[in-house]
């Protein structure tokens, strides 16, 4: 890497509970420093215009799209990836859910399908399909996995919701 | 008594969550932008700002002065990449036949004109940003109305020559002129981006006169043997993996100019380059379904029957290419009619080449005749199921031959029980529903079926597990999982002991993955390499000191379930195979299937399709404008389903890509500069998760085994067809406007 000739900044970034120091272009995107610099692909760039939602991050447990952020400007907030919610062997109940539904296809905007859904369950959504469809809207799923992306939803929710009340 | 264990259930036909499902679900599949390697350098394209003339003078200066930089590349640098031209079967294929930087002349907006390579992708865009270009210029032709070119009787296609008029029986003219009743209408369908999510690009790397590149390919040995012709490589030297592919809908099927360029840099500057290009890319450089502008003539007779049927369509193509669109696919066969003519006619335009996009030919085509058909019943008062009915063919009437299974009339039966369509009443706007107004249409749909050459290998280890691969891919159709299915039936290990391997010209030769055909390509490979896996499993059975079937006969043998057992004796004195071959310290048998394609055959016996009907509901509130689609009831008759969750998944994705056809989606381009100018996921629009509506799909599951053993045909892209002709069906029987321009839009139905 050449960044000193860039005016390199230092940063450190909290990802997935591990502390990263890097330093790196003050143009580089979150999504980029994750794919590029840290080897984190699991968050997949769609458009970089933050139409898609592909590259759906939690940040301090919010969803953001981090083709949208700066690395640099995330010093100190905690950053959760795709691959700090579960892995191959230790699913999160969201990530089992995707798969008994088939809520994909291809595989590709599911990382942010999956982050955009863990965030959505902790924000004020109403219950119904209806609530849940216009708020997973800002993530396209081009092979149209909409209907098992909602139901997969739907079955986190119940099994939580059936947790809380015990 | 130890309890009886139960005989494995065959893994076909059951829904089966995918295999490579942890992977995708946790971000640790691999796409082809996913992989690194050291040295890896950033490429970023610079692209055209007209869309017809010539480049008159490049100026780099600034750009490779800047930080972080390696070289800006352009026609004057790069080396030479060479023409390819198209090889035996699906080989040496390529929509955009020119080579990237071969001369100065700009045929659409977009083309790529230098190349800005840097040690990181923030340098290498804004290098990129930096490259100065000076043009003449003319006034681009993106033209809508397209008027057919003065092409000869017989064109050139990506696929080699094909006569203009595609299809003809009877008279189709003289019957129209004396038919009782006369349709005469034509049908726009615009350009359409396919819009995979996963950005198209490569990482291309060289070992001496050895290529690798990950791409995220649809067919992998095809690019292989493209970039071997324009790298002037034996195609053995060209090594192409694609783990994972991000969707492609046609648009990864063959090679686009960034992957040359991304190869051709990695030569010059002997490192690993990286390239993955932009969303507004993705609508310049990687192909489009053209527009089309389809008359369909239809002759009938009072009480419905067809006397005639016209299909006079023309597509807009590049200015170099010859990509043919053939909405003519279904036409011919579809219907029962006498008198037949389908004819075609291309309009050039200042575009990237198109090239086939998920149902290519068939959705433009189906969505032309099927509307003709709605407006024909609605126009004699005849229930448009009960017209096609009435004309459903007893064979193929184009071909001659019969048809292998068509279960048209059931899935009519199914779809209209199902929906309710008996209680559909014919008047327009004169249903409705909580203060809306509902409108409910119908439509037909078929797709090609068939199949091209797949080559398998299988292994069985000794521990138990297996091993099957195959050079073909899994573009989220679900290949992987398919392939576990078949080879778990076939040899009896659990699908979570199987290793599936794909996407690697290293492997024997798969299908492509396009044509809706892997599957039925792959069963009767994965068959005979199971057979002859079972036939080295014998001989070590019966030669193996201390076996079991030691001295037996090996045509004495089976293998089933994972045992080999004695035909005479019965599996519950069988042996599991890992048994075996540990007693033959052996630690892995293999075999090899390999089965020839059926697809372009030339005298087929019969004709192989699958088939299907769609019945929408939408719902209409005119006080403010808003039309949706409230219900869509699919039924699909495409053979036997190896796994009904993924496939239902499928078509199911395929309707929520048809509302978008309906309703949304369109390439605009600006006539100033030819530029695409709605370039981004904001301005074209494709259906969002609020958009669907409840989905219902019903497979009718008759196997048809003249396509294969198992009779499974395919069901990537039926489910778009004839979707949008069903929905603009229900749009006038809400509106009662007539929509025969795609997309439907707000101001074609405000009144």
């Amino acid at each position: 890497m050449n960044a000193e000739t860039n005016h390199a900044v230092s940063v450190t970034l909290r990802i997935n509970g591990r502390k990263h120091q890097l330093r790196i272009d003050p143009r580089t995107s979150l999504l980029d420093c994750l794919r590029e610099h840290l080897q984190l692909t699991g968050s997949k760039k769609g458009c970089d215009h933050g139409q898609c939602g592909a590259c759906t991050v939690h940040i301090n447990g919010r969803r953001v799209n981090s083709c949208l952020c700066l690395a640099a400007r995330h010093e100190g907030d905690e950053i959760t990836t795709i691959e700090g919610l579960g892995q191959p062997e230790n699913l999160h109940p969201m990530q089992e859910a995707f798969v008994a539904c088939d809520a994909y296809q291809c595989g590709y905007c599911t990382s942010g399908q999956i982050m955009s859904a863990v965030a959505l369950l902790e924000e004020p959504c109403a219950a119904d399909d209806g609530a849940v469809k216009e708020l997973m809207s800002g993530n396209i799923c081009r092979c149209g996995a909409y209907p098992n992306i909602v139901e997969a939803i739907q079955r986190v929710r119940k099994k939580s919701g059936a947790r809380k009340k015990r | 008594m130890a309890a009886k264990k139960k005989p494995l259930k065959s893994p076909i036909g059951r829904k089966t969550p995918r295999v490579d499902g942890p992977l995708k679900v946790s971000g640790a599949a691999k796409y082809a932008s996913d992989f690194h390697f050291p040295d890896t350098l950033y490429a970023v394209p610079v692209e055209a700002t007209i869309a017809h003339g010539r480049l008159t003078k490049l100026d780099p200066g600034a750009a490779e002065k800047m930080p972080g930089v390696r070289a800006i590349f352009h026609r004057g640098n790069i080396g030479k990449i060479f023409r390819s031209v198209k090889g035996q079967g699906m080989e040496g294929i390529i929509d955009e036949r020119r080579p990237p930087f071969e001369d100065d002349v700009i045929r659409y907006y977009g083309q790529y004109i230098a190349l800005a390579v840097a040690d990181t992708f923030e340098n290498a865009k804004a290098a990129a940003d930096m490259v100065r270009a000076t043009y003449s210029r003319k006034k681009p032709n993106v033209a809508l109305e397209l008027k057919p070119d003065n092409d000869p009787a017989k064109i050139n296609t990506s696929f080699g020559p094909v006569p203009r008029l595609e299809s003809e029986r009877g008279d189709a003219r003289k019957a129209f002129a004396k038919a009782a009743v006369k349709l005469d209408q034509t049908y726009v369908t615009p350009i359409e981006t396919h819009n995979p999510i996963e950005l198209q690009g490569a990482t291309a790397m060289w070992e001496g006169d050895k290529l690798t590149v990950y791409e995220e390919s649809q067919a992998i040995f095809n690019m292989q043997s493209v970039l071997a012709q324009m790298f002037g490589l034996p195609k053995e030297n060209v090594r192409v993996i694609t783990k994972f592919v991000g969707s492609g809908f046609g648009s990864k099927l063959w090679p686009w100019t960034h992957c040359p360029l991304a190869v051709a840099a990695a030569r010059e500057l002997q490192q690993p380059v990286k390239i993955v290009i932009s969303r507004k890319m993705m609508f310049q450089t990687v192909g489009h379904r053209p527009r089309t502008q389809q008359r369909v003539k239809i002759g009938a007779t009072k009480a419905g029957r067809l006397v005639s049927l016209e299909h006079d369509y023309v597509y807009s193509k590049s200015v170099l290419d010859d990509y043919q669109e053939d909405c003519g696919e279904s036409t011919a066969f579809h219907y029962r009619v006498p008198n037949l003519r389908v004819h075609f006619g291309r309009a050039t335009r200042h575009t990237g080449s198109p090239t086939a996009m998920r149902g290519p030919g068939a959705v433009p085509g189906l969505y032309a005749t099927e509307s003709a058909l709605n407006e024909l019943a609605a126009e004699i008062d005849i229930d448009p199921v009960k017209l096609r009915v009435l004309n459903e063919p007893k064979k193929d009437e184009s071909l001659g031959v019969k048809f292998s299974s068509r279960q048209m009339l059931e899935c009519l039966r199914v779809g209209a029980k199902k929906f309710g369509w008996a209680r559909r009443k014919p008047e327009v706007g004169s249903m409705k529903r909580n203060g809306l107004v509902l409108g409910w249409g119908m439509a037909g749909c078929a797709w090609t079926a068939g199949r091209f050459p797949a080559e398998v290998t299988l292994q069985l280890r000794d521990d138990g597990t297996a091993r099957v691969a195959s050079g073909t891919q899994d573009i989220g159709t679900g290949t992987y999982t398919i392939m576990a299915q078949l080879a778990s039936e076939k040899t009896g290990v659990a699908l979570d002991k199987i290793d599936v391997v794909l996407g690697d010209t290293t492997l024997p030769p798969g299908p492509i993955s396009g044509g809706s055909m892997v599957t039925a390509s792959l069963i009767p490979a994965v068959i005979r390499a199971a057979t002859q896996t079972g036939g080295a499993l014998f001989n070590l059975a019966i030669n193996t000191p201390g076996s079991a079937f030691e001295g037996q006969k090996a045509d004495a043998l089976t293998f089933e379930n994972g045992r080999v057992f004695a035909k005479k004796g019965g599996p519950a004195r069988g042996v599991p195979f890992r048994d075996i071959m540990r007693r033959a310290n052996v630690h892995l048998v293999s075999g090899d299937g390999k089965a020839e394609g059926t697809f372009g055959e030339e005298k087929p016996g019969s004709s192989k399709h699958s088939y299907g009907c769609h019945f929408v509901e939408v719902t209409w509130q005119p006080e403010i404008a808003q039309l949706r689609v409230s219900r869509v009831v699919t039924v699909i008759d495409a053979g036997l389903i190896l796994n009904p969750l993924a496939g239902r998944n499928q078509i199911e994705g395929a309707i929520v890509m048809g509302i978008g056809m309906a309703l949304l989606e369109e390439t605009e381009y600006d006539p100033r500069n030819g530029a695409p100018i709605n370039s981004n996921l904001a301005d074209y629009m494709m259906a969002v998760n609020a958009d669907i509506p409840p989905i219902d799909v019903t497979f009718l599951d008759y196997p048809d085994t003249s396509v294969n053993e198992l009779g499974a045909r395919g069901i990537g892209e039926i489910g778009l067809a004839g979707i949008a002709a069903a929905i603009t069906d229900a749009t006038w029987h809400a509106t009662g406007v007539r929509v025969r321009e795609l997309p439907i839009r707000i101001e074609d139905l405000l009144e």
